[in-house]
Formats: structure tokens, C-alpha cells, sequence
């Protein structure tokens, strides 16, 4: 039997290759000259998934409406803001923070969202991807105040992703372990 | 909890997770939580216990189950919308207990783990603001 796509699932492969793409070089490198081992290099592709999920979530406000469109929006801003923070992280650790994409080229490597029922599933995606990448960079990150900032940031996007949840009208704990049991 | 053991703060988590379980057990007595919600948060705080005592590897040095609910508890067992305040505020001091775990803790192969747990607990919180009708975000 051929294997069946559903267009959840499409819309979440999408979704994985926009931030691997963000991720994999499709950004400009950080500048500057990172020390070795500083967490530099890991903090710059959260900084490129950050601006992602940022024009990202402005096309899915594009199909979103009332309480929804609300809660999206509510989530751009927070996104932005730790897009603002991981900047002045980077510059901290004597890098320069890469530019970045424009929304134009971003919005290029969207699944079309046709529906609110497309940009919440999207969402979901992103924010979980986002979650994991969050929390995987707690066992990489070689010092206790980067990974209090990574844990710090992951526990936000916990929270959009239940927000986001909800409104698919889904629980908002996935489970009891999110990425991995103990 | 900066300077403690890794085992000191396992513990620390696992008396946090004992308060919610203790919490969750007295709405769902008192119907002071929606039966459904209730029991799902019930089902996934206990589910943390079990991976603290398993990773704790049995027989925790302290006995972290209170016995006797707090006074701010059984206040706020009166109503739902209160025992929701309440709810949310244990369950802020629990994703600040695991954010902090998940990064001074010494045993690398637990930070995951611990943040995996931290981000379900922020997902609690988000449940228990929409119990009393809010959609504000919780960060």
C-alpha cells in the first residue's frame, strides 16, 4: 500500500524544513569571533528559528481571526522579544548577531495555510520543534547561566504551544514528559 | 538550590511534585477542580513522581508527602476559580524549580528529562488560566 500524507502532516513536514533550513545555513553565521565552547554557534541558529517562528506566525495571522488571531499575535510578540534577547546573548559572548532573512524570503518556505485549522496545526509544529530545540540545547550548552536562559526561554514556548493547543481544541499537555522521560 | 547535590535537588522536585499531587487528590475530593482537567493533571504530576523516586532509585532521604494540606490549600478548596489561583501558583513555582534544575544540575542525561517535565508544568499553568477564562499568555 502506498503510504497516505495527511495534511497535518504535510503541513508539519513543511514546517521541519523551514527550520532546518533556518537553521542549516540558510542564515548568514554569526559574526564576530566566538570563544570556543561559549555556546555561540548553538545560541545563533536559536536566534534563526526565533526569526522564523516570528514570520511565520505574521502568515498565520494572516488566516487567523478573533480570539485566535488575538493569541497569535500575543505569540509574535513574545517571539520577537526573545529574538531581542538571544541578539543581546550573542553580542555578549563577543558575537555579532546575524541579520537575518527578510519576512519575503521567509514566507517562501511556508506551506500555503488555507484555513485558521492550517495555522494552528503549523503552529503546533513550530512551537513544538521550537520546544525541542530549546530543551536539547540544556544537555549542549557549557555553562549554567546559558542553559538557565535556554530553559528560562523553553518554558515560554511551553506555554505557547499549550495556548496553541487549546485553540485546536486539544489538551494542553501533550503528555507528561514533552520531549523525553526521565 | 545553587551548591546542592544532584540527588538534593531531585528531591527538592520530588517534594514540589508531592504538594501537586497533594493539591490535585483535594480539589477532585472537593470538586474544587473540573473533574476532567483535575484528573488529567492528577495523572501527569503523579507520573512525575514515579521518574523522580525511579531515578532517585528508591527510598528518597526525606519523606516529601505533607501529610496535612496547608492553610492556603484548604482555603482555596472553597471555590474553583480559587483553587485555580492556587493551582497556577504552585505550578509557577514548579516550572522555576525545573528551569533552574534543568541547568545547574550536574548529571547531564537528567537536564532533558527535567526541562521535558518543566514544559509540561508550564502547560499546566496555561490549562489552569483557561479554567478561570483566561486567555492571556503565561510566560
Amino acid at each position: 500500500m502506498a503510504p497516505q500524507v495527511t495534511r497535518r502532516e504535510a503541513l508539519g513536514g513543511a514546517a521541519a524544513a523551514l527550520l532546518l533550513a533556518s537553521c542549516a545555513g540558510g542564515d548568514a553565521p554569526p559574526g564576530g569571533g566566538p570563544r570556543p565552547g561559549s555556546g555561540a554557534a548553538l545560541f545563533g541558529s536559536l536566534l534563526a528559528l526565533q526569526r522564523a517562528a516570528v514570520a511565520a506566525y505574521a502568515a498565520c495571522e494572516e488566516v487567523l481571526r478573533g480570539d485566535e488571531l488575538a493569541v497569535a499575535r500575543a505569540i509574535r510578540e513574545q517571539e520577537d522579544a526573545i529574538a531581542g534577547r538571544l541578539a543581546v546573548v550573542l553580542t555578549g559572548l563577543g558575537v555579532d548577531p546575524p541579520p537575518g532573512r527578510s519576512r519575503e524570503e521567509y514566507a517562501r518556505t511556508f506551506p500555503r495555510l488555507r484555513s485558521a485549522a492550517d495555522a494552528l496545526h503549523f503552529a503546533d509544529d513550530l512551537e513544538q520543534r521550537q520546544l525541542r530545540a530549546y530543551l536539547e540545547a540544556l544537555t549542549e550548552l557549557p555553562a549554567p547561566g546559558s542553559r538557565a536562559t535556554a530553559a528560562d526561554i523553553g518554558a515560554t514556548q511551553a506555554a505557547h504551544l499549550a495556548a496553541v493547543r487549546l485553540l485546536e481544541g486539544l489538551p494542553a499537555a501533550q503528555g507528561p514528559f514533552v520531549t523525553g522521560a526521565l | 538550590m545553587a551548591g546542592r547535590s544532584d540527588r538534593e535537588l531531585l528531591e527538592d522536585l520530588l517534594a514540589l511534585e508531592s504538594r501537586l499531587v497533594s493539591a490535585y487528590e483535594a480539589a477532585l475530593r472537593r470538586d474544587a477542580v473540573d473533574r476532567s482537567l483535575g484528573e488529567a493533571l492528577l495523572a501527569q504530576e503523579r507520573e512525575h513522581v514515579a521518574a523522580l523516586e525511579k531515578t532517585l532509585g528508591g527510598g528518597a532521604d526525606r519523606n516529601p508527602r505533607a501529610t496535612v494540606p496547608s492553610p492556603e490549600l484548604t482555603g482555596s478548596l472553597r471555590s474553583r476559580a480559587a483553587f485555580a489561583s492556587f493551582a497556577e501558583r504552585l505550578e509557577a513555582s514548579a516550572v522555576t524549580a525545573y528551569a533552574e534544575a534543568a541547568s545547574i544540575i550536574r548529571d547531564a542525561r537528567l537536564r532533558q528529562p527535567l526541562g521535558s517535565i518543566m514544559a509540561c508544568e508550564a502547560a499546566h499553568r496555561v490549562a489552569l488560566r483557561d479554567a478561570r477564562g483566561e486567555r492571556s499568555l503565561v510566560v
